[in-house]
């Protein structure tokens, strides 16, 4: 049971979720309903106002950001956050953080030394995210649809087990959303389970497993993405509402 | 115990002095998210000005160098802004704290030039009354310094919360990006803010100046650090925090002066500043938790 | 000669000032505490030389960990304010440790005459090059050794993942944690190199002048540290070492005949840098 107050705000009221290892999990609702919330709160960048997040049978609500990244929870912005003075290999080089990559070098290496040890992975990320002939270019120099895929390929340069993803498909066309779903699946094959927060609802039904509804910080409907569909109190709050 | 309630009130008087910087550093702050470093030399630079009409009316009234030094404070104003913000970009923060830096050493430099570097004498009103009870005594210099702060304040405060002007100030201070939206002009708005901030510093530069007795640029710099002080002291962007907060800070180094002496004194208001920094860093009026 | 030897030592030292506020700045934190730990560098190393009659090398092996402590100590606390709270809060730290040196005193006899800091009065006699001999030409070589070993300690780090890093840390603190950086090691790191390197710088500035007193570490030393690298420009460090020369040497030095109209123009040219090229001397990449 999740909550998040800001002030008198309940953003997150009493939220109970629950994504299976493996699962592609869609978080939908209308616009202000707690998604974004829910996610940030997730991630650490603000302490839940009561309740548990357990992840791997784990509470980690009492962990900083950085050590949930470790743990294995990474996760990409509603509105794109590059490093934009750094070059796209560098937002990639930096982003190597998983307990993986801090147990495997030795502290000078990894912090001191060049660039050799990590070459390989970080040609992987760039080839998955078709941003290797860019990999000199400045983040803030790339197009947006190229921004998205990097602010991704960084996502996934921790090697996360759960890759948080917020509203990933805004601003896109439905050729990059397509490309954009290809991607999701790759993902999923490698094992890595997703929670998807979107709007776009071509992309939500397509690739999720399971969905969970959330309208005023609070959780109105959850199953398979007929289920869903067919719900009538997600029609109502949101289908419904937005002429669907 | 005399001595203590006698330093207490000296300083407290005084420290209406530090509330005016504070002020002017404050509104700058809350208005475009920049720190105006070379405030506390403009606002001296306008006491200096003040003492212009001297030279072209010897024995002019001190109010009326007070006048002076209020109005040239308000045209220095409107320079650091046209000089230090107008044509920096906003996503340039370290180059309009760089340059309101170059404008401190240069206002401070011409001052130096123009004085031959030697410290000026301030004309003081009601230097000569003095309120008793008993040992206990008010300078009358002071306490007009004290009057003329208070009446300062109340005027900022009208014009903020009373004209069309204080709405528009306050609108872009909150949400600058809706403000622009509604049609209020940013660039007025922030000039403004400049022309206000000079009229009080210079008021605040001319009223240190009578109170001291004599005007010399070495109070640039501990000025600069007081006036940030007390904006911190009391939160970053509150006008009624910089009030409290310079009246707590003049009352607290003269205190300590008397107790630790005057070289020791100063040492002891940046210990104050890390207690704040440490146990309240929102300052005396931070809201208790609340967004972000 | 020697005056072009003695401008060079005062480049050297004022270079290791500005590396120093230049890796703090890396991070995206403005600190106005580098006069603090200048100075502290400056008074260990004297008073080591002068009253514990060492070597002015492990003197300034010294400053440069007792720079670094106290840099790292401040770091934890005032790295949890931000922006121009920490500005202000740094500010009053440097302020603080130049109150300290106004008030503290300790003097021994040495022969006729007493040595030591005395309050106000600073310190003097630090006289480590003269009795050993050292021409301004060797006191100035070795000032440069410290001053190359900085800038290629730091070249090397911008090369580096550390140094990437810290870049990472100060275009966006919130995507830094959010791929897994843990901001406070990140920024105390920092903080903590740049107070050794202030420290050292200190070390030999005590040794060059030979007197040192509170004032040499007033708020406009603070305002050198970050001015050299912001008008020389975050990309690299030869920037800082640009702007130095083109502080110390061309607007202080080489204007010199134009007297008091010099200070002047120093004020007004930093204004005028900074409006034609808010990003710094050398810095042409610009935000989109």
């Amino acid at each position: 049971m999740l909550s998040r107050h800001f002030g008198g705000v309940r953003a997150v009221d009493g939220l109970d979720l629950k994504v299976e290892e493996g699962q592609i999990f869609g978080l939908i609702g209308p616009n202000g309903s707690g998604k974004s919330t829910t996610v940030n709160v997730i991630t650490g960048l603000f302490p839940p106002t009561a309740g548990a997040i357990l992840f791997r049978g784990q509470d980690i609500a009492a962990l900083p950001t950085h050590r949930r990244l470790r743990a294995g929870i990474a996760r990409t912005f509603q509105n794109i956050r590059l490093f934009g003075q750094l070059s796209v290999w560098q937002n990639l080089w930096v982003a190597q953080n998983s307990a993986e990559d801090q147990a495997r070098q030795g502290f000078f290496a990894r912090w001191l030394g060049g660039q050799r040890g990590v070459r390989e992975e970080i040609r992987q990320l760039l080839e998955f995210s078709g941003l290797a002939h860019k990999q000199d270019e400045l983040a803030s120099n790339l197009a947006f649809g190229e921004q998205r895929r990097l602010e991704l390929a960084r996502a996934m340069a921790a090697k996360p087990r759960l890759l948080l993803l917020d509203e990933p498909a805004a601003g896109m066309n439905s050729e990059e959303i397509g490309q954009l779903r290809e991607r999701i699946l790759r993902l999923r094959e490698r094992g890595v389970t997703i929670l998807l927060v979107e709007h776009v609802m071509e992309l939500v039904m397509g690739v999720t497993d399971r969905i969970a509804v959330l309208n005023f910080g609070q959780k109105i409907a959850e199953g398979s993405p007929t289920e869903i569909q067919a719900h009538p109190a997600v029609r109502k709050a949101y289908l419904g509402g937005e002429g669907k | 115990m005399l001595d203590f309630l006698q330093s207490l009130s000296d300083g407290v008087l005084f420290g209406a002095t530090y509330a005016l910087i504070g002020i002017g550093f404050t509104l700058v702050f809350g208005v475009m998210h920049k720190i105006n470093m070379a405030y506390a030399a403009a606002s001296i630079g306008g006491a200096y000005c003040g003492l212009l009409i001297l030279k072209v009316m010897a024995g002019a009234p001190p109010a009326l160098v007070f006048f002076c030094a209020f109005l040239s404070g308000g045209v220095l104003g409107a320079a650091v802004y046209v000089t230090c913000f107008h044509f920096i970009p906003l996503s340039s923060p370290l180059a309009t704290l760089m340059s309101t830096v170059g404008m401190l050493l240069l206002v401070d430099e011409i001052v130096v030039h123009a004085t031959d570097g030697m410290p000026q004498n301030y004309p003081a009103m009601f230097d000569d009354v003095m309120l008793r009870a008993g040992e206990f005594t008010m300078r009358g210099d002071l306490l007009l310094v004290f009057a003329v702060a208070v009446l300062c304040m109340v005027a900022l405060l009208l014009v903020l919360y009373r004209t069309r002007l204080g709405l528009a100030t306050r609108a872009v201070a909150q949400q600058p990006v809706a403000a622009r939206l509604c049609g209020i002009r940013l660039e007025r708005v922030n000039v403004t803010t400049f022309v206000i901030t000079g009229l009080l510093g210079g008021i605040a530069g001319a009223l240190i100046g009578a109170s001291v007795g004599t005007l010399s640029p070495l109070l640039t710099t501990p000025l600069t650090v007081k006036g940030l002080i007390v904006t911190v002291i009391g939160g970053l962007g509150s006008i009624p925090g910089a009030i409290v907060a310079g009246l707590l800070v003049g009352g607290f180094e003269n205190v300590l002066q008397l107790y630790r002496g005057v070289t020791e004194r100063d040492l002891y208001v940046m210990l104050l500043l890390f207690v704040f920094l440490t146990f309240r860093p929102g300052g005396i009026f931070a809201p208790k938790g609340g967004r972000d | 000669m020697d005056f072009y030897f003695g401008l060079a030592q005062v480049i050297g030292v004022h270079t290791l000032l500005g590396l120093s506020a230049y890796i703090v700045l890396l991070t995206g934190q403005v600190s106005l505490a580098q006069a603090g730990f200048y100075a502290i560098g400056a008074y260990v190393a004297g008073m080591l030389t002068v009253l514990g009659g060492w070597h002015l090398v492990p003197a300034l092996g010294a400053s440069a960990v007792c720079g670094a402590a106290v840099a790292c100590a401040v770091g934890f606390p005032a790295l949890r304010v931000k922006g121009l709270m920490l500005v202000i809060a740094t500010l009053a730290f440097g302020e603080g440790v130049r109150l300290f040196f106004f008030n503290f005193d300790y003097q021994i006899a040495r022969g006729e005459i007493k040595v030591g800091p005395l309050g106000g009065e600073g310190f003097r006699q630090i006289r480590f090059f003269p009795e050993n001999g050292w021409s301004t030409l060797e006191v100035m070589l070795f000032v440069w050794l410290f001053v190359v070993a900085a800038m290629a300690l730091l070249w090397w780090f911008d090369r580096s993942r550390y140094g990437t890093v810290l870049r990472a840390v100060g275009e966006d603190e919130l995507a830094a944690q959010s791929v897994g950086i843990n901001l406070t090691a990140v920024k105390v790191s920092a903080m903590t190199v740049g107070g050794a390197i202030a420290g050292v710088g200190g070390g030999l500035y005590a040794h060059y002048t030979t007197h040192i007193e509170h004032s040499s570490f007033n708020i406009l030393v603070a305002t050198f540290a970050i001015a050299y690298p912001i008008v020389g420009g975050l990309r690299s460090v030869f920037g800082t070492l640009l702007a130095v020369v083109f502080v110390q040497g061309f607007l202080i030095e080489g204007l010199r005949f134009l007297g008091d109209w010099r200070n002047l123009l120093f004020g007004a040219l930093i204004v005028l840098a900074m409006n034609l090229r808010p990003s710094g001397l050398l810095g042409t990449r610009r935000r989109a």
